[in-house]
């Protein structure tokens, strides 16, 4: 009795998440006349693959794909490089200052990006940085928030390790390299995933940062897009799917490390 | 010049590490945060007119940004209620031992990690009053239609972005509820306490720490929410969802008044700060001892 109340408050609370997004799968297949019929269609008589194709004439959606895959990679590519460096260098070394600049790197997770927003695009306005990749990746290459999250992992390594380490004379990049950062792996997997999906999703910073379609990234494209054609609601829903479809895949994938990684960050 | 001492050497080493760290921090954090405030001082359309708190002054009498603020605070106050109590209820069901539990957390998670754009977009064609697929099913099933964007605009994105975020605060309230010994549980059983009791007087003080987190981050993110506002409604009808970032972008993209928007950018971050301390504080303040 219990459980079967348990399992119909689940399940409709599973139908109320995912059926919408079910629906737009079916969206993005239907006609055109389809979506402004006057009764609803749930699945499209015949799907529409065709839509997907007709979305790349309409706008450079190719474009988009190509941007939002170049700032998402760099971003987390930079995040990996340096967020683990940094965490090191704060759980493990002691020198003048530490604690001022670990307080200034904190502070900055109370400062929102819309706060940065308009200086920001001053900035880039002024080097001629709008519309590059270099104007959409550089505000977002390390945050405190997965500087913290290398720390606390990193802290309880043995300090013993890298004594032995030093005694046998390596260098410390080399100890950095290959005594702390293989202990790492399962953390960085999760500041990785973190990253990638939320600098793909990042909506804010792309709208300000481009003005040329061809720059643009697929949610702020996309967005466009519908602003302009907005009666086309099947070739919207298609971009969403190209949009929703590489985070959808990278979660099922590896959902217990979004898990951990979720639960990670409320328990510090 | 070699460092003498040993840890002279290791603090060489370990400012070699911080250097990009530190120089990207300083530069698109700490200039910017510095550039916003010296902005917000300034008025005329290069924002190169000195005004003092002339901008500050004229904020705070604005009738439209204080209605902005308020829209804002509402709105964030929906998704906090909502967050804890949909999250906790979620949470709860899926701490007891049943079949299928990583299924259901993935299927209501996925959400989660949808674009705000995805969100908007797919909500906005669902509740449209017109071409919306909800009015037509309705339609079909002989109900008279809905015109949530119309009628509660407000209550309808916050419950929007409540799909959204759901699934983000009920994994935190989950490893919350794991981490209360079941011993706790047990004892109060043999005591004689019912479900009811044992949720009142064990479960819920004991996730204060969790449910302080969830508030705070609900806060935050409500606070700056842009998204919603900028996708599904455009601000409106009226001015009825013109949230503070929304607000923000307008007067600076829009109307192109960067001293303005610094300003209203510098009241909105003090806020936030403030919140974000007084919650923290009163979190210490309250924690439960046992």
């Amino acid at each position: 009795m219990r459980k079967a109340l348990l399992y119909t408050l689940l399940t409709l609370a599973s139908l109320v998440t995912v059926v919408p997004l079910l629906y737009m799968v079916s969206l993005s297949l239907q006609t055109e006349t389809e979506t402004l019929s006057a009764e609803a269609v749930l699945w499209p008589q015949t799907p529409q693959w065709g839509n997907y194709a007709e979305l790349f004439t309409r706008a450079p959606f190719g474009d988009f794909i190509v941007n939002s895959l170049v700032v998402a990679g760099a971003i987390t590519l930079a995040h990996l490089l340096f967020d683990p460096l940094v965490g090191y260098v704060f759980a493990k070394f002691r020198f003048p200052l530490r604690n001022t600049l670990f307080v200034a790197l904190l502070a900055t997770l109370m400062v929102p990006f819309f706060v940065r927003m308009i200086p920001l695009y001053v900035l880039m306005a002024n080097l001629g940085w709008l519309n590059t990749y270099q104007g959409l990746v550089t505000p977002f290459l390390m945050d405190a928030f997965g500087i913290f999250l290398m720390r606390q992992f990193i802290q309880p390594i043995p300090d013993d390790l890298i004594h032995a380490a030093r005694i046998d004379g390596a260098s410390e990049l080399r100890i950095y390299r290959s005594v702390i950062l293989p202990q790492t792996r399962p953390a960085l997997a999760v500041l990785g995933l973190f990253t990638f999906v939320f600098q793909w999703n990042e909506f804010l910073w792309p709208l300000v940062a481009t003005t040329t379609p061809e720059m643009r990234t697929i949610p702020v494209g996309l967005t466009l897009f519908n602003q302009e054609y907005f009666t086309l609601w099947h070739l919207t829903a298609a971009g969403s799917v190209i949009l929703f479809v590489p985070t959808a895949v990278l979660f099922v994938l590896t959902q217990r490390y979004f898990v951990r990684g979720i639960a990670l960050t409320g328990l510090k | 010049m070699r460092p003498r001492t040993l840890s002279g050497r290791y603090a060489r080493t370990a400012y070699l590490f911080l250097l990009p760290a530190i120089l990207f921090f300083a530069a698109f954090f700490y200039l910017p945060i510095g550039n916003v405030v010296a902005t917000s001082l300034r008025t005329g359309p290069m924002a190169d007119q000195w005004t003092g708190l002339g901008n500050y002054a004229q904020a705070l009498g604005d009738p439209a940004v204080r209605h902005s603020f308020l829209i804002t605070a509402g709105f964030s106050v929906l998704v906090v209620a909502g967050s804890i109590v949909l999250g906790l209820a979620l949470a709860l069901a899926l701490d007891q031992p049943l079949k299928g539990r990583v299924a259901f957390r993935v299927l209501l998670l996925v959400p989660y990690l949808t674009s705000v754009a995805i969100v908007g977009l797919l909500w906005r064609n669902i509740l449209d009053p017109e071409l919306g697929v909800l009015n037509r099913l309705l339609a079909e099933l002989g109900l008279p239609g809905q015109q949530w964007l119309n009628t509660a605009p407000l209550l309808t994105i916050a419950a929007v972005t409540l799909w959204q975020n759901v699934g983000y605060t009920m994994v935190l309230f989950l490893a919350g509820l794991q981490g209360i010994p079941e011993t706790y549980h047990e004892a109060a059983r043999i005591d004689g306490a019912d479900a009811w009791h044992r949720f009142w007087r064990i479960t819920l003080p004991l996730l204060a720490p969790t449910t302080l987190f969830v508030s705070v981050m609900a806060v935050i993110s409500g606070l700056q929410a842009f998204g919603q506002a900028y996708i599904i409604t455009n601000g409106g009808p009226g001015d009825a969802t013109d949230l503070s970032v929304f607000h923000i972008f307008n007067v600076a993209f829009r109307a192109r008044d960067f001293g303005y928007s610094s300003a209203q950018s510098v009241l909105l971050l003090i806020v936030i700060v403030a919140f974000t301390l007084v919650q923290l504080r009163a979190g210490r303040r309250g924690e439960v001892q046992y």
